[in-house]
């Protein structure tokens, strides 16, 4: 090999300490934050823990297959429901990955079927299965005399706080490894050329419906949470097609196929949502809508895309 | 010499056409063989049935003596036939680095960390011409580049057979001598066993040991390049009748 290849693919130089150090700090702060953030503080922390969350795990699938899921809401809404069935009798803390566990083997069920198709008829598809589980659970639940659950003596708002926390950690640091892994690798050439992808010898269908159990499970251990937030289950609710939107948007507007994407993506959403609910309430809704068309307009790498071409603008060129 | 690949009786039918159509022949290890045939004649289906693309309707396909029609083609990749795109299909995303390692992580390789596949993609990167556009985009490479890339891809998944389908369409005549002198190269180093569809006449008469021309999905000849060019039926198929009387008078 030439000078060139040694030089240029020569390992990396390891993160820098006071990196590393950076980042405990900041996790070390925002796991300490309830001791000195107010309820309000917890509050919106909370929401922007659960839309990072969910974006990374959408990501997970969407961003690196290419394959667009509008039905993580399924997803959200079983383990909501996992969490409402169980709460009385099992401890919340073990119902949490039994939410995550049950969306996983949805998503394993449903991505074998619905991963035969792509493009719009994959984002329909997914769409209409949400919907159909949604009106499932309904029916199940007027079946048995059910119109909502209520959870009662759920836990207080700092300790969820620290699980939601600690499910966004969770999810980022899935989505960071798998996509650095040889199975991201994999995912990343389905999403840009699935024919080609089998004569490498990857196996597409096996890539495709791990990726997508695997991002079932984020989903469910958050709407676990969200049930204990609410304190209350109804399934029109829980599974509303509302929350696969808001997941879309964040990933979209957060743009990229890496973890940071999502991550500035919800930061944006949630932080623009808490400004201009409390500055504008009657045009927020309307803000938020004309801030996502100029994004797909202008900027449909997203914010991150937009970064990463910015900055590789002003690096010299590489030869 | 040891047979590596063996097509027998192999046919495909969509609708009431065949594609293929009874096909047979063999190659030998460390051989290769130029597919010869006009648009149409079913050059590219006979790859994509070999590749585990298209499954026959009928016929056998042996792979070392083992039989691998009606395999899926990541199966058929893995046991060790790659192959190379008429239209070429990089990830255009992926940088060209990527695109070799994604390969030799997968393939018959299987080479589990990243970073020694990166480093392996590199010396293939070197032997195609590539390594100076490794951290490239794929989409960034001119039409030339893409189909070295593509025979880069092909062999970072470890082949025993490499099946190349027109890797010279669309080059320059500069770019046409390079991307030969590579197929020879590869050859002779690498002592790999090299199936070629090629359009380009003179290029395939000199690059074969083989040639099996095929005409509307038939075998119709197959020998040495100077047997088959001098073949009347083949002389038939591609200039008609009325050519080859001419010839004749």
């Amino acid at each position: 090999m030439n000078g060139l290849a040694t030089s240029s693919l020569s390992p990396r130089v390891a993160a820098p300490f006071a990196r590393a150090v950076g980042v405990m700090a900041a996790l070390g702060l925002l796991v300490a934050a309830p001791l000195f953030v107010g309820q309000y503080g917890m509050s919106v922390a909370f929401n922007l823990f659960q839309s990072i969350a969910l974006a990374e795990s959408w990501l997970l699938v969407s961003g690196l297959t290419g394959y667009i899921s509008l039905g993580h809401a399924v997803f959200v809404g079983l383990g909501s429901y996992v969490m409402a069935v169980c709460f009385a009798f099992i401890p919340f803390w073990a119902v949490i990955p039994l939410g995550g566990v049950a969306a996983g083997a949805l998503a394993l069920v449903l991505g074998y079927p619905a991963l035969r198709v792509r493009g719009p008829y994959f984002v329909i598809l997914t769409f209409g299965i949400a919907e159909l589980a949604k009106f499932v659970v309904v029916t199940i639940e007027s079946a048995v005399g059910n119109f909502g659950r209520i959870l009662i003596d759920v836990p207080d708002i700092s300790v969820l706080y620290e699980l939601m926390f600690g499910i966004a950690v969770l999810a980022f640091v899935l989505v960071s490894t798998v996509q650095r892994s040889r199975f991201g690798v994999a995912l990343r050439a389905i999403r840009e050329d699935e024919t080609a992808a089998e004569t490498i010898g990857i196996n597409v269908r096996l890539a495709k419906v791990s990726a997508f159990a695997l991002s079932g499970i984020i989903p469910g251990m958050v709407g676990a949470v969200m049930a204990m937030r609410s304190a209350y289950f109804e399934p029109m609710v829980a599974f509303s097609p509302m929350v696969s939107f808001a997941i879309v948007t964040t990933a979209m507007i957060g743009g990229s196929d890496t973890p940071l994407g999502p991550l500035l993506g919800a930061v944006l959403l949630v932080g623009a949502s808490e400004l201009l609910q409390a500055q504008a309430p009657e045009i927020y809704q309307i803000i938020l809508g004309v801030v996502l068309v100029v994004f797909v307009l202008r900027v449909p790498e997203g914010i991150h895309g937009r970064m990463v071409s910015w900055i590789k603008r002003r690096e010299p060129p590489r030869r | 010499m040891t047979e590596i690949l063996a097509v027998r009786n192999l046919t495909r039918r969509f609708g009431g056409l065949a594609a293929v159509d009874n096909v047979s022949f063999t190659v030998s290890r460390g051989e290769i063989v130029g597919v010869m045939g006009a648009n149409g004649a079913g050059k590219t289906t006979l790859f994509s049935m070999i590749a585990g693309s298209i499954s026959p309707s009928a016929g056998t396909i042996q792979l070392c003596g083992k039989p691998i029609h009606g395999l899926s083609p990541d199966r058929v990749n893995r046991l060790g036939v790659a192959r190379t795109f008429q239209i070429v299909r990089p990830f255009s995303a992926l940088t060209v680095l990527e695109n070799v390692a994604a390969a030799m992580m997968y393939g018959s390789r299987r080479i589990a960390h990243r970073r020694d596949a990166e480093e392996q993609a590199a010396v293939l990167l070197d032997i195609v011409g590539l390594l100076p556009r490794a951290h490239s985009l794929a989409r960034e490479l001119t039409l030339a580049g893409r189909k070295r890339l593509e025979v880069a891809r092909a062999l970072a998944t470890g082949p025993q057979l490499l099946l190349l389908d027109e890797v010279l369409a669309g080059l320059t005549s500069v770019e046409v001598s390079a991307a030969l002198e590579l197929v020879r190269e590869l050859h002779e180093r690498q002592g790999l066993t090299i199936v070629i569809i090629e359009h380009v006449m003179r290029a395939l008469m000199r690059l074969s040991h083989r040639i099996v021309v095929l005409h509307h999905g038939r075998k119709i000849a197959e020998g040495a390049p100077d047997q088959v060019a001098d073949d009347p039926i083949v002389v038939d198929a591609y200039f008609g009748k009325s050519r080859n009387v001419a010839a004749a008078s």
